[in-house]
């Protein structure tokens, strides 16, 4: 039992923070498909920065500087530029799955993956079963507190969900949407340097190019999911991470009677069903943007 | 005319300023900036026989990137030709395997039906849950991309696993080679054939039917296509089956053409670069077959860079990243300087 409790904690804890990251953007109305991105330049930046400091401090805020970096980027292109936030997000993954594989190519040659001497700080024998965690996963809870109080207690909260549901009015009343925006991409690239670290040096200690293999898109999927809540949504991004590590298991003890790769589609299934039901209770979701509506602009 | 003409301008413009971002991102990876993009351009259209294998991979690209325009146009965010590209191929992979043995000439038309009907299959569901209850499809059309992937790997590893495949990457049993309507530089005049007819249907749907103009109104004010009497679900429904189809065919061709087999993840980009080209192409019918050629070019030079340039071809990935980053920005200088050119505001 232990086990399966901290398969699905390693997966799930990176998938938490990047999912936090996608909340907070959300609630100040971006749609930010460049998660994926960001959670693999936090991933690359990390190994890359013990490997060059050798201290794990310093290589986690290289790679916060260099997501914050992005974020900015994706702010400017999207509140700026006024580009389309999903071709622009999109584009953001895309420059950060090409980008590390760049980085990586050229700084250790043409190698498939980078390992690192070492990565985060574990919890410790003093945890028992459990001690193998890292101790980004034992702070998660509490970062799903604080960002809860952020975006649901707080004035700040309260003025970025005004700034994300209707820009005008929140305008009207003193707030700066486009500020605020940019606040939260940047608190989002925060987070995504954390996932990112945790992924890469949590329980491995190595970067692969790719590595986050559609975590980003899972994330953003959980923000969908738990309604942009920050609770809901750590809770999507927790059934996600159940649901993958329950397909392995399955994979272990079913052998052949089920596809692995079918049970491995559970979580976008259930986030299809989970949008439309949302849609449903609603009375109708809203589309998020049209296109042409942009072009008009 | 003149509205065309500063469209295309501003692509450029936003183009340009995506390669000198690659620009800084190569020089900061620790490569020539200048050799970089050099050899992009050499691997694409300069050498020796780029011209044709940037066409190579033009075609399919254009194919899927018209029905992308089509169902933008008509105001729907529809990202999932990914999903339809390889759903289409596995159903023309399934269909290849119940006609074995038919002859050439019935069973080519049926496998590529077969495919287009996959990828309207796999459009319709995303359609009718936007349609009918309001699901975003930007969700639901990423969600079926994933959902499409998992499946292919399920598909070439399970039901059309070839056991005589190397470990490395699972693919299916190889198509009858009466079958394939090319070898494997994947360049034959039924190809062309097929998107020439794509191009100018696609071309005659948008410019010359009422479908096509109420689709595009659709995609300004839907609300105002309604009143007139048109039925809004029967436009977006159609929109999306058309790209779905499209899509498909393409997965197709890449199926009966240059592999010859489909392999699990194979054109993982595919989907995404033909939105691009859409979008690059401000959606037009003409201008796609020339964002096209573009991008197949930047298609073929990321072969040819790690093999004869010795530069990774993530660089390729890198310029695709970089122009979708840009590509749908309004900036109000480049619209000022395009308005000092004459425009009417």
């Amino acid at each position: 039992m232990n086990e399966i409790i901290i398969a699905i904690l390693r997966s799930g804890t990176p998938l938490i923070y990047v999912t936090l990251a996608g909340v907070i953007a959300q609630r100040a109305g971006v749609w930010n498909l460049g998660l994926e991105g960001l959670m693999i330049i936090g991933a690359c930046a990390t190994i890359v920065g013990i490997m060059l400091t050798n201290s794990i401090l310093a290589a986690i805020l290289i790679a916060v500087f260099i997501c914050v970096l992005a974020s900015v980027l994706l702010w400017f292109v999207i509140d700026r530029l006024k580009a389309n936030p999903i071709i622009a997000g999109l584009g953001l993954t895309g420059l950060g799955v090409g980008g590390t594989a760049l980085a990586v190519q050229s700084i250790f040659g043409s190698q498939a993956s980078v390992t690192a001497p070492f990565g985060l700080p574990k919890l410790g024998p003093a945890f028992g079963a459990y001690g193998v965690l890292s101790i980004s996963v034992a702070a998660m809870p509490f970062v799903v507190f604080g960002m809860w109080v952020l975006l649901r207690r707080t004035r700040f909260g309260l003025r970025l969900a005004a700034c994300g549901e209707h820009p005008f009015a929140a305008r009207s009343v003193g707030a700066n949407p486009s500020r605020m925006r940019l606040v939260a991409l940047s608190i989002g690239g925060v987070l995504c340097a954390i996932g990112g670290a945790e992924l890469a040096a949590g329980s491995l200690q190595f970067f692969a190019q790719g590595m986050t293999a559609g975590r980003g898109f899972m994330a953003f999927a959980a923000v969908i999911f738990g309604a942009s809540h920050p609770v809901g949504a750590t809770f999507a991004a927790l059934f996600f991470a159940v649901v993958g590590a329950l397909g392995i298991r399955a994979q272990l003890m079913f052998g052949d009677k089920i596809p692995h790769d079918l049970l491995q589609a559970l979580p976008y299934l259930a986030t299809v069903f989970g949008v439309w039901l949302s849609g449903k209770l609603r009375g109708g979701a809203k589309a998020a943007s049209s296109f042409a509506e942009l072009k008009d602009q | 005319m003149k509205d065309n003409l500063i469209a295309v301008v501003r692509s450029l413009i936003f183009v340009g300023l995506a390669l000198i971002l690659c620009a800084l991102v190569f020089q900061f990876a620790g490569y020539n900036a200048l050799t970089m993009l050099w050899a992009v351009a050499d691997g694409a259209f300069l050498r020796s026989g780029a011209i044709e294998q940037s066409l190579r991979w033009a075609l399919p690209l254009f194919i899927t990137a018209v029905g992308v325009g089509i169902s933008f146009r008509a105001g729907f965010f529809n990202i999932g030709a990914q999903g339809q590209f390889y759903v289409g191929a596995i159903c023309a992979a399934f269909a290849a395997e119940a006609f074995k043995g038919g002859p050439a000439f019935l069973v080519i038309p049926a496998l590529l039906i077969s495919g287009m009907l996959g990828g309207a299959l796999w459009a319709l569901w995303p359609g009718l849950l936007r349609l009918r209850s309001g699901t975003d499809e930007v969700i639901t059309t990423l969600m079926g991309n994933f959902m499409a992937g998992l499946l292919l790997v399920y598909v070439t590893s399970g039901p059309l696993k070839d056991p005589s495949g190397s470990g490395q990457q699972a693919s299916s049993r190889p198509l009858d080679a009466a079958y394939r309507i090319s070898d494997s530089l994947g360049l034959s005049p039924t190809i062309i054939a097929i998107a020439v007819a794509v191009g100018v249907l696609m071309w005659l749907l948008v410019n010359r039917t009422a479908f096509g103009v109420l689709a595009s109104l659709a995609g300004r004010n839907g609300t105002m296509v309604e009143w007139q009497g048109a039925r809004l679900w029967k436009l977006g429904l159609s929109s999306f089956l058309i790209s779905g189809a499209l899509a498909g065919l393409a997965g197709t061709i890449e199926f009966m053409g240059p592999n010859g087999r489909i392999a699990s993840g194979f054109l993982p980009a595919h989907g995404f670069t033909a939105i691009l080209i859409a979008l690059v192409a401000n959606l037009s019918v003409v201008g796609t077959a020339a964002a096209a050629v573009f991008f197949g070019g930047l298609a073929s030079a990321a072969l040819y860079l790690p093999i004869m340039a010795g530069l990774p071809a993530a660089a390729i990935d890198i310029i695709n990243a970089a122009i979708a980053l840009f590509i749908t920005a309004r900036s109000k200088l480049v619209d000022k300087v395009l308005r000092l050119g004459g425009r009417p505001s």
